[in-house]
């Protein structure tokens, strides 16, 4: 077996050469750490997206983008196509844990203070993917077209239109008119399987371009140690199959929650129907949306929906820009603050998103 | 015989001296009765006349001054003729006024007006100024009697053809309601009621029975006495009288029997308006029983195809020659309670057996009986798919087409149910065998195949887990070894 298999690299790389690249990538190093498991989320974020885009393109063999014929479409997989089921059903929970597994590395990026100098592009362009996964679930919500993806993306749309000055002209824009139509499937569907995919890809392929070029982020008190007392292991291949082994397990995981939980249908949306009660937007919006009913009608002169909307745009720029603001990581230093700061974030949507849940 | 000779002279004289004192106070109808003409002719015999009315209480004027000018001076409220409204505003003085009619003696409603503003006739005729109908276009204006006096255009026998002058007057009728029709006095005059009303009974009913008189309301109107969902209480006020009705010797259980019935049950208590009423059967202005043989086709005005299909079916023939009363015969008249599968077969509450049985007319029992078999073949395979369904669904199967598909099945049923009334096993094997029994089986291998897919997702999974859980500890081990070589290496 061994022997059939380097046979099988050196008949490769006679023809493309790849020993040069298996090199490079072998005198790549992960520190190991105490948290170094928080480095898997990375690779699995890209897994997830892998099976999304896999997932993604057998579903559009034969979803149909229309009012009149979406939510007929996914009965059909559902029901009449071979394992359509499974794949539909993997999408939809693949994209759970895309999410959640984007917000795991996010934070633990943010926590080990990795968007320090020089890696202040790579923060961003993973922030920006951060954003692009929130309207690839919300864009990917309302394919379905049924009662609550309907009425999710009315009041998701509504609370877009709140913004001050941008607000109306984008609910416009998201809805493709005034209200949530046929158009707006288009439009959203046109954005989940073209526009979001490309920026996507493109965004993706930098942000992995750049690791690779910078290597991986070595914490604040491995930084101060001497070369020889660090601990580390190649990418390639010891890093490299260990995401391997999570992938998998992730992947069964997938296929657990799939056949156990598939993803429900409901009934077809009715645009001239009452909403159904307790309409609620996907988990990872739920603490947004939970925030903003607390918010007084009023606060001074200031509408309060307006006002938690500018709030939490103030907060996600302030987290954008977190590795140009946080000088004393860049410095090497310890900052306590940027800690605080991250774990009154992540309790602030944990509470939040329970509330929301169980109102 | 002597004293009643004496007694009717007594009150002759006495009249004849009532009549002389009250026309010699009232100088209106001294003279115009001299003059003659049909006014003072007609008021001879008025009520108000006799009352002591004087043509002054109407028209206005001094009834005291035998001078022409003087007692028709306007300046003491001369009117002449009241026109339009001006009519019923001179009736209403006294009519709507209780301490006015008691103080002649009388104890009459004294809401005529108000019911007449309400009602249909009350509203604004073609002149745009007064009201259609005034008091004496029913009434009659000089010659008015009591509504008991035969001579009365409302007596009940004058009553269809008071109103007739105009409900049968197409140009008249034209300029307030066009699409109304306008025989129903002709159709009347066929009724029952008509034929018994023109023989000189006046109890019967005739328009203002059912209609009302004063306030007669649209029958569009919920308020209408013959709106629907109020006929038939409106009929029963003298078909469930049984000392009204004692005279004709007909049932008087009609309404107890209808409103118990599926009919009266949809019309009464859950206001359906496409039930019937007694005037969906009967006819309303020529109400009359349906006879024998035109049964299926009044019940066919509504259950068309069961109609179509009792009529080329052996049993019309059958029927018609032993004078049954088609439908009536199976499912009773005005009790007709909702009709299930028992009717059907050889059961002891099956109606078939009624002349089908094993010995007499053994075919017709077989076929009784085969139907009702099949009938409840369909059912019992119904609910097997139904049952199976829920199961799949229960398990999160998509399983929205099968029960799509289960409605056609129900749809078999009830056509089935229809198609008993061709009496006909061979139409009756197409709908149940060819269309609801393949449908049901369709549904119960899909329904099956749902569930049985349900299990292979699990064992797949459990596969698939079995496989990855492999890799997972191969690919683990692969690692250990790999990394165990690349130490000793070091």
């Amino acid at each position: 077996m061994k022997n059939l298999l380097q046979k099988f690299y050196k008949w490769v790389d006679e023809r493309v050469e790849v020993k040069g690249l298996v090199e490079y990538m072998g005198k790549k190093y992960v520190p190991v750490h105490r948290n170094s498991i928080w480095y898997y989320f990375g690779g699995v974020s890209l897994f997830l997206f892998i099976i999304q885009v896999v997932t993604g393109i057998l579903l559009l063999f034969y979803y149909k983008g229309s009012s009149d014929l979406a939510f007929e479409s996914v009965k059909f997989i559902m029901s009449k196509v071979q394992f359509g089921w499974l794949v539909r059903s993997i999408h939809a929970w693949s994209a759970n844990l895309f999410i959640l597994s984007i917000f795991i590395h996010m934070f633990s990026v943010y926590f080990e203070k990795s968007y320090r100098y020089p890696r202040e592009m790579t923060w961003v362009t993973g922030f920006i993917m951060f954003l692009l996964a929130l309207f690839f679930g919300f864009s990917g919500y309302l394919l379905p077209w049924n009662e609550l993806s309907f009425f999710a993306t009315r009041v998701g749309s509504d609370i877009a239109g709140a913004v001050p000055i941008i607000g109306p002209p984008l609910k416009t824009f998201i809805r493709g008119g005034e209200d949530v139509t046929g158009a707006t499937l288009s439009r959203l569907f046109g954005f989940h399987v073209a526009l979001l995919p490309g920026i996507f890809t493109i965004i993706l392929g930098i942000h992995l371009i750049l690791i690779q070029r910078q290597g991986i982020s070595e914490p604040l008190h491995m930084e101060k140690k001497k070369e020889k007392e660090k601990k580390k292991m190649p990418f390639f291949p010891n890093f490299m199959l260990r995401d391997l082994l999570l992938w998998l397990i992730v992947l069964n995981i997938l296929a657990i929650l799939a056949v156990y939980f598939p993803a429900e249908l409901g009934h077809k949306a009715d645009p001239f129907s009452s909403a159904p009660a307790g309409i609620k937007p996907e988990w990872y919006f739920l603490f947004m949306f939970q925030t903003l009913k607390y918010f007084p009608g009023h606060v001074l002169f200031i509408e309060g929906e307006v006002l938690g909307i500018l709030l939490f745009g103030a907060a996600g720029l302030l987290w954008l820009l977190v590795p140009f603001w946080d000088r004393k990581s860049a410095r090497g230093e310890h900052n306590r603050l940027i800690n605080y700061l991250g774990i009154f974030a992540v309790m602030f949507i944990i509470i939040l998103t329970i509330l929301g849940w169980v109102s | 015989m002597k004293n009643l000779l004496t007694v009717l002279i007594i009150l002759t004289l006495c009249s004849v001296t009532y009549g002389m004192q009250a026309s010699s106070k009232d100088q209106c109808y001294n003279c115009h009765a001299q003059l003659g003409g049909e006014p003072a002719e007609l008021f001879k015999y008025d009520i108000h006349h006799k009352v002591g009315l004087s043509c002054s209480d109407c028209h206005g004027g001094n009834r005291n001054s035998d001078d022409m000018e003087a007692s028709m001076d306007k300046k003491r409220g001369f009117i002449g003729v009241p026109k339009g409204d001006g009519i019923t505003e001179v009736c209403i003085k006294c009519h709507a006024s209780e301490e006015k009619m008691a103080a002649y003696g009388f104890k009459i409603p004294t809401n005529q007006f108000e019911l007449l503003k309400a009602s249909v006739h009350g509203g604004l005729s073609t002149n745009g100024k007064d009201r259609i109908v005034q008091c004496i276009t029913c009434h009659g204006a000089h010659g008015i009697v009591k509504v008991t006096n035969q001579r009365s255009p409302v007596y009940p026998l004058n009553v269809p053809k008071t109103c007739s002058k105009c409900h049968s007057n197409s140009v008249f009728m034209r300029n307030y309601n066009p699409g109304l029709p306008i025989d129903q006095y002709d159709k009347y005059r066929t009724s029952v009621h008509g034929i018994l009303n023109s023989k000189g009974d006046p109890k019967p009913a005739e328009c203002a029975s059912c209609h009302g008189s004063h306030g007669i309301k649209s029958t569009k109107d919920l308020n209408s006495s013959v709106y629907p969902v109020n006929l038939p209480s409106t009929c029963s006020k003298c078909h469930s009288d049984k000392k009204y009705m004692a005279k004709y010797k007909i049932p008087t259980d009609q309404y107890e029997k209808y409103s118990k019935s599926v009919h009266g049950i949809a019309l009464l208590k859950k206001k359906d308006l496409g039930a019937p009423a007694c005037n969906s059967c009967h006819g309303n202005h020529a109400a009359t029983p349906p006879g024998i043989s035109s049964i299926s086709k009044v019940c066919g005005t509504c259950h068309a195809l069961n109609a179509e299909l009792f009529a080329s079916s052996p049993h019309k023939k059958a029927f018609d020659e032993k004078h049954y009363p088609e439908c009536e015969t199976c499912h009773s008249n005005h009790l007709i309670i909702t009709t299930t599968d028992k009717l059907l077969g050889t059961s002891k509450d099956a109606v078939c057996t009624k002349c089908h049985t094993q010995e007499k007319l053994p075919k017709g029992y077989l076929a009784a009986k085969d139907m009702r078999n099949m009938i409840d073949s369909l059912k019992s395979a119904q609910m097997f798919a139904s049952k199976l369904i829920d199961e799949a669904e229960q398990k999160g199967m998509e399983i929205e087409d099968e029960k799509f598909h289960l409605r056609d099945a129900h749809q078999a049923v009830l056509e089935a149910r229809t198609a008993v009334h061709s009496f006909d096993r061979k139409k009756f094997d197409e709908i149940v065998v060819k269309k609801g029994l393949s449908v049901t089986t369709e549904v119960i291998k899909d329904a099956r195949a749902s569930i049985d897919d349900y299990y292979f997702r699990r064992k797949g999974l459990g596969a698939a887990l079995i496989i990855t859980i492999l890799l997972v500890i191969g690919l683990y081990l692969f690692i250990r070894n790999y990394e165990k070589e690349q130490k000793n290496n070091l």
